[in-house]
């Protein structure tokens, strides 16, 4: 039988008693996201043409634009976080943020929206309604 | 002797993945091994029926979490194939450099799990502490930890700029310095030794009669890799296949412990080597729709991927496929398994790294 202490692996764990933790006490201490990464999608209704692009290219089918109605929503529990919405948008009113969703409850959707779903109404409607330049390109969905 | 059938899976303590296998034992010998395939069938392929082929390539990347990047990238490869794009050799050079992250991810994860079936834990857990440390890399890089969403037909999403390439390579040295003394753990252990050595041989004619592909294979003295064939930049790096001969769990074991390393050399040349600048050109996107076919083989941590694409003119692909690796080491699995003890069973089948999501997608 070999001497334990000679063994690579029983001085490294002796080691690790006393060491500092590799995790750590979530919730208590969070990470802070890296700038880069995807974790939610951010909409600013004010720049918004409703021009759809970003209905058609969302491969998860998350978002839902109407324009008679003037709705732009998303399911985030849909949302892939892939990006791509982010750049069709011509309007450049689509962002990532690298702030994960927070866990949610079905009581806490927000202002009696279901957990998950967020949903923006344009108060008055635009007539001008032009249609985002790449509207067309030929990669878009018919 | 009386037979005794035992099923295995597809819930299992050492088990990662849901593989379904029937074993027949005599005594505690295991005599004959039933594998069923099929249990997490989710029908992926068929969904380029309904999904656009801009829009597959997110889907491809979900038949599994270990090779996401690899998957997404032969898609990716097999339509750039098909439309003709010339894709920018920035971009090439990232995904190289990717797949090579993800082949060290994937080995470590590996790794840990198998420590964790031959009832090493501590070992699992510091496998998984340096696993961490690559998927924040990722993360950084790609904006995803496990789904990366890179790929895109013509190119990469994402550019890294040079000091952060520097930096990866800096952790990534001193990840290999800590690895070596984990891998030291692996080639030393006496309880290792006890548990792998002489456990599950394949021999180097069974290893090429059953078709077995990746460490599998190399660990059976087989010098095949599929990036010797040179394609998607290879011939530029200076590599050598890792081969082992004793063709043991052991032998499996030191293969992916060596190939860390070796993906730590890769990504420096690759580093070394690739254009150097802000803004270079990372996409060339294709106009209109894909026609023809294409065949696209990689190779994936656990051995050789090939796809299949074949387009016919609409924006829905008529046929995708992929034969992954551990659909093509299942038969050596199966060879090995019989005649072995069943105590034996979960360390060899750790050992062929199963991928039960890839293999059913
Ligand atoms: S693509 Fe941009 S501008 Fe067009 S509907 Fe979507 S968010 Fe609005
Ligand atoms: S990130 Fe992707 S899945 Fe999510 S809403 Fe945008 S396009 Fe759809």
């Amino acid at each position: 039988m070999a001497n334990p202490l000679t063994l690579p692996m029983v001085r490294r764990s002796l080691r690790n008693l006393v060491a500092r933790p590799a995790t750590r006490k979530y919730p208590y201490e969070i990470r802070p996201s890296f700038g880069g990464a995807r974790g939610k999608i951010e909409f600013d209704v004010t720049t918004c043409n409703y021009c759809m692009l970003c209905m058609r290219r969302c491969p998860a089918e998350a978002i839902r634009v109407s324009r008679e109605d003037r709705i732009w929503s998303i399911e985030h529990l849909r949302c892939i976080a892939c990006n791509v919405c982010v750049e069709v948008c011509s309007k450049k009113s689509l962002s990532m943020s690298n702030q994960p969703r927070k866990p949610q409850t079905p009581a806490d959707g927000v202002d009696g929206q279901r957990p998950g779903h967020e949903e923006w109404h344009l108060a008055a409607p635009d007539t001008t309604g032009a249609p985002c330049p790449d509207a067309e390109t030929p990669a878009a969905k018919a | 002797m009386k037979r005794t059938v035992i099923p295995f899976g597809p819930q299992h303590p050492v088990l990662p993945e849901p593989i379904v296998l029937d074993l027949i034992l005599e005594d505690e010998r295991v005599v004959d091994a039933v594998p069923t395939i099929g249990y997490i069938h989710r029908g992926l392929e068929m969904m380029v029926e309904r999904v656009e082929y801009t829009e597959m390539g997110f889907v491809v990347e979900r038949i599994c979490g270990i090779c996401s990047f690899m998957h997404g990238m032969g898609y990716c490869l097999s339509l750039e194939t098909i439309m003709n794009v010339e894709v920018p050799d920035r971009a090439k050079w990232l995904r190289l450099i990717w797949a090579e992250i993800s082949r060290i991810q994937s080995h470590l994860l590996w790794l840990g799990l198998g420590a964790d079936a031959f009832g090493f834990e501590n070992l699992f857990m510091h496998c998984w502490r340096m696993r961490e440390e690559i998927l924040d890399i990722f993360e950084k890089t790609t904006g995803g930890r496990v789904i990366h969403s890179v790929n895109r037909i013509g190119g990469v999403k994402r550019d890294v700029s040079d000091a952060e390439l520097a930096a990866i390579l800096v952790r990534l040295e001193e990840l290999g310095k800590a690895f070596k003394k984990t891998a030291s753990v692996f080639a030393t252990d006496p309880s290792i030794a006890h548990r792998l050595v002489g456990v599950g041989v394949l021999s180097p004619e069974d290893a090429l009669s059953t078709a077995s592909v990746g460490p599998m294979a190399r660990a059976s003295g087989l010098a095949t890799d599929t990036r010797l064939g040179g394609a998607n930049l290879y011939d530029q790096i200076d590599f050598q296949p890792v081969v082992e001969t004793a063709g043991d769990c052991l032998a499996r074991v030191a293969v992916r412990l060596r190939e860390v390393e070796q993906s730590i050399g890769i990504i420096r040349q690759a580093i070394d080597k690739m254009p150097k600048g802000e803004g270079l050109p990372l996409e060339n996107r294709p106009r209109g729709n894909p026609a023809g076919e294409a065949f696209t083989r990689l190779e994936q941590p656990r051995g050789e991927v090939v796809y299949y694409v074949k387009a016919n003119g609409t924006k829905y692909l008529e046929r995708f496929r992929a034969r992954t690796p551990t659909f093509a080491n299942i038969p050596a699995m199966i060879q090995l398994v019989k005649g072995c003890e069943l105590a034996d069973v979960p360390n060899i089948i750790l050992t062929i790294d199963p991928c039960i999501s890839c293999t059913e997608r």
